[in-house]
């Protein structure tokens, strides 16, 4: 029984149920911990840059091109002569720039469409549903590409893409909850009280039918870090020479055939991680927010 | 008699079932209910009792007949127009730990009718949520938690003084104690009780537990596949049913004392499929005193001398008793 | 003679909290019984009582973090909490069957129903298949499933609630079981239907002399369909004897309340009933668990309490047994309704 279970936390001092918190959390998933520890040490890279880059990441040393990682230039440097380890500390911020809005967008849209087409059902459910379908059927890579190539490239027409393109992913995941909890008996009991459908919707349905949305937003995230690299490795979007992996990586495989494959290498492993660290998050997060699956472990 | 509160008639409420077959949920109900009395729906399950509620409410919509509520015809009322009648109607649902959003507190459950319904200040409202939650026997402790941190009982509590905020007209207890323990029950029962005489509201009991609904009830009516064959005074009704289904329903009961002894006379079979209704009688596959023409006649509602109104063929000629109570 | 002893039995749930501390619930305290062939005993009470895991830690049936922590059950003679599981599951199924709750789900859904209970016979028998089959048709009939032949090759979905029940029935006797455990098993049915199934439980107790253990929250069933009762709280037997015997002296408050609140003895404005949480598992008090709900209780209810015998058979776990009538009430009983 539960009773007791509030009284109690107020007793210990909060870093006791902060350290106990963390420690339940990475006994139940493990990689979950991974994942959040690699996370955060982009994090800090990122936000900490300016005070850690030994160099300006767009700083051209003409007389140092294509240099060997060396003591001065621990990743070494690139066909500008730039310092491709402040070029790889600085993309973290691309990285995060780009994911957490386009995240963000994806589920302004996504969440309310969700909401709206699983309450309402019917044809406005279908018109909705199968719009959203649409856009999944499309290789979001070639319909990200088109569409950036007609509206222009900057940052902030990837991030609109990458949000749009994602939506449906959130509408599905919470369009299928609110389904399953249109008919529940606190909606009915909602709807008997005389609640009007918005706040149905608002208040009722969307705090209990977000977890699952909430739960995909890391792996999407890593879905618009490598989509956005993606891009800028095709040259669309961002574009050399602003320190991002993706058109680090592109700037770069040029010159690997010819031996210099630090260029491209270091910011490919920096994708690499982050990809990494955002989908053991994501498995993990989901892990622990359904008791389905935690149970199955 | 005052001028009842809910009045239906003829009320059928069908879902299609694939095809065109009809599930025949609710067939040709007609009742009413007045201030300040009980009326005790009784049926097993797939009798139609909880989609009666649900229609009258209109949470479900009618296939056919009309309901009448507060002077009101309510049958094809936008939604938009019977939203804010539903200050004077509520309900109280049969699992109190899914009826309640989980993820509010108590407080705002118990308020949220008072917000949704009547203009009152914010400490106006608080005074009225305590004053709801002292009334249930809620301690005002729980006001701040979830409903995860509540018993069964507690929640049920919650859920009636939700129900009762407003001060409504009109209160449908769709099975509010038949998922609570038994020492829990009797508490909600008497709760329900006191409410219901101090408030005059009109109360539609729904059950399947013919003891429960007795101890509430000043009438009683008995569904059996969406149609209401017995219908009368609650003590008429027991000590003399009239139709066969309330007799051998009555006979099933098993009161908590052995020393009682009990006629029983245990039907045969199972309820028939609503999809395909029995032709005439829709009692006469199961009846222990059926005869042909039980098969292929819509029995008339009768009244017997004890005042119930049934609805059996065998009621003129006396043959629709079978079963007489025995107590040692 | 004794067929089945449950002795002092101890089952506690082990787990961790949120904060990764240990817990432990203590969900069966002590609980003792005996059942004899051709008895049938009721076991009741409310939820968390702890009636379906007693039923589990007889037949070795409990799951992690569940665990007998002591005590013994003696099935003929034969110690089952320390047997090893392939002679426990030869005994489950055959010497001792289960009928439980939702009779729908407990059948394999992609077999028809005939050929689940040649099965269950097969794998405790071996012998011919015809003689299986045989003996499943004579239970079909045996549990009164009309035209069993036909009925045998039905699927499970086809079936009824009342008719998968039957079923369910059949199957535990397939084995010619001397337990018969049956865990509400008329709880998801019907009234009318209800009644069907518990004539024939006791029909068929009756007719193989078998000992059934029957779970149930439903006074009712207990008052006409069983021979002894036992009444459970907080993970104990408070208190068990013969039928008539409890029913018409109710020797603890936690009976006696219960019995109150039936519809037959309970009456509108009394405020007989006993308010209250149930007890914290986790955290039980020293003494009595119904010390904090108990109008009776006073100072020695919260150091022990004794298991008195009223009469023959008739015990129960307080210091008041068989004084009830007598005594008064020591507390206010409206202080106790604010739950």
């Amino acid at each position: 029984m539960a009773y007791g279970a509030q009284t109690d936390l107020a007793e210990r001092s909060a870093f006791s149920v902060f350290w106990n918190r963390f420690v339940a959390v990475v006994r139940l998933s493990p990689t979950a911990a991974i994942g959040l520890f690699i996370i955060g040490v982009f994090g800090l890279l990122a936000f900490l840059a300016p005070w850690i880059m030994p160099h300006d990441p767009v700083a051209a040393y003409t007389d140092r091109v294509l240099q060997a990682p060396s003591a001065e230039h621990w990743f070494g440097t690139d066909g500008n002569g730039m310092d491709v380890f402040s070029r790889v500390i600085y993309g973290a911020r691309f990285g995060f720039g780009i994911a957490i809005p386009a995240v963000l967008l994806s589920l302004a849209i996504g969440v309310p469409v969700g909401l709206i087409a699983g309450y309402r059902g019917g044809y406005l459910d279908e018109i909705l549903m199968r719009f959203f379908d649409g856009l999944r059927v499309f290789p979001s890579i070639i319909l990200a590409l088109a569409v950036v190539a007609a509206t222009g490239q900057s940052l902030f027409n990837v991030i609109l893409v990458l949000g749009l393109l994602d939506s449906p992913v959130f509408a599905r995941v919470v369009r299928a909850e609110v389904l399953a909890l249109r008919s529940s008996n606190f909606v009915e009991s909602a709807v008997a009280a005389g609640n009007p459908t918005w706040r149905i919707l608002f208040v009722h349905l969307l705090p209990n039918a977000i977890q699952g949305a909430m739960a995909q937003t890391a792996v999407r995230a890593a879905w618009a870090v490598r989509i956005s690299a993606t891009l800028a490795f095709l040259g669309v979007g961002i574009q050399a020479p602003t320190p991002e992996w993706g058109a680090m990586i592109r700037q770069g495989a040029e010159f690997m055939v010819s031996g210099q494959w630090w260029v491209a290498v270091y910011p490919g492993l920096a994708l690499i991680f982050m990809v990494f660290g955002l989908n053991l998050f994501g498995d993990g997060l989901q892990d622990l927010m359904d008791p389905r699956r935690r149970a199955a472990k | 008699m005052s001028q009842p509160v809910l009045t239906v008639r003829g009320l059928c409420k069908r879902f299609p079932a694939g095809g065109d077959r009809f599930v025949n949920a609710v067939n040709h109900v007609d009742l009413s209910i007045a201030r300040g009395e009980t009326l005790g729906m009784v049926g097993e399950s797939g009798s139609g009792k909880s989609t009666l509620g649900r229609v009258i409410l209109r949470l479900s919509e009618p296939t056919r007949g009309s309901i009448e509520f507060d002077g009101q015809d309510i049958t094809k009322m936008p939604k938009g127009r019977v939203r804010p009648l539903r200050r004077d109607m509520q309900m109280v649902f049969q699992d109190p730990w899914s009826a309640l959003n989980p993820r509010m507190r108590i407080r705002d459950l118990i308020g949220e009718p008072l917000k949704l319904h009547m203009r009152l200040s914010r400490s106006e409202r608080d005074d009225r949520i305590e004053a709801l939650a002292r009334r249930v026997n809620l301690s005002n402790a729980y006001l701040n938690r979830t409903p995860a941190n509540l018993s069964g009982g507690q929640l049920q509590r919650v859920c009636i003084a939700r129900a009762i905020a407003t001060e409504p007209k009109l209160i449908v207890l769709d099975e509010p104690t038949s998922s609570l323990d038994l020492s829990v029950r009797a508490g909600i029962l008497e709760l329900l009780n006191e409410i219901c005489r101090e408030s005059r509201a009109a109360l539609l009991f729904i059950s399947h537990d013919l003891g429960t609904v007795r101890m509430i009830s000043d009438r009683i009516a008995v569904l059996y596949l969406g149609e209401v064959v017995e219908q009368g005074r609650a003590e008429a009704l027991f000590e003399n049913p009239s139709h066969p289904y309330t007799q051998a329903l009555l006979s099933a009961h098993l009161p908590a004392d052995p020393m009682v002894k009990v006629n029983r006379h245990v039907l045969e079979g199972e309820v028939p499929s609503p999809i395909a209704l029995p032709s005439g009688c829709k009692f006469h596959t199961r009846c222990p005193v059926a005869i042909d023409r039980c098969r292929s006649d819509v029995p008339e509602v009768h009244q017997v001398p004890t005042g119930q109104h049934a609805r059996c063929l065998r009621i003129p000629d006396g043959g629709n008793i079978y079963h007489r109570k025995q107590t040692a | 003679m004794t067929l089945l002893a449950v002795k002092d039995l101890h089952t506690h749930f082990v787990s961790r909290d949120a904060d990764n501390r240990v817990r432990v619930a203590k969900a069966l305290n002590g609980v003792s019984f005996s059942l004899d062939a051709g008895r049938t005993l009721g076991i009741v009470g409310e939820t968390g009582a702890g009636k379906s895991l007693t039923a589990q830690s007889v037949v070795g049936l409990l799951r992690p973090p569940a665990r007998i922590v002591s005590g013994s059950v003696i099935f003929e003679g034969q110690e089952l909490t320390n047997m090893p599981a392939a002679e426990l599951n030869d005994l489950r199924g055959g010497d001792i069957a289960m009928v439980v709750q939702n009779p729908r789900t407990s059948l394999d859904p992609l077999t028809r129903v005939g050929e689940q209970l040649v099965r269950l016979h097969q794998v405790h028998t071996g012998g011919p298949q015809a003689l299986s089959q045989q003996r499943a048709l004579e239970m079909m009939e045996a549990v009164g499933i009309p035209d069993p032949l036909s009925r045998a090759r039905s699927w499970p979905h086809e079936l009824s609630g009342g008719m998968a029940q039957r079923v369910l029935l059949a199957m535990a006797l397939m084995n010619d079981p001397k337990l018969l455990i049956a865990d509400e098993p008329t709880t998801g049915l019907d009234v009318t239907v209800q009644a069907q199934i518990l004539d024939l439980l006791r029909d068929l107790t009756a007719q193989f002399n078998m000992a059934t253990m029957m779970i149930t929250h439903d006074l009712g069933v207990v008052a006409h369909f069983c021979d002894d009762i036992a009444v459970m709280f907080a993970g104990s037997i408070v208190e068990s004897g013969p039928v008539p015997d409890v029913f018409a002296e109710p020797a603890h408050p936690y009976t006696r309340s219960l019995i109150n609140a039936t519809p037959e003895r309970f009456r509108m404005g009394e405020k007989r009933t006993l308010g209250g949480q149930p007890p914290d598992l986790y955290n039980l008090p020293l003494g009595c668990t119904l010390q904090s709900r108990c109008t009776y209780a006073s100072d020695t209810c919260k150091a022990t309490v004794p298991n008195v015998e009223i009469a023959p058979g008739h015990l129960a776990l307080c210091h008041f047994a068989g004084q009830l009538a007598e005594k008064q009430p020591v507390k206010d009983q409206a202080s106790r309704n604010h739950a």
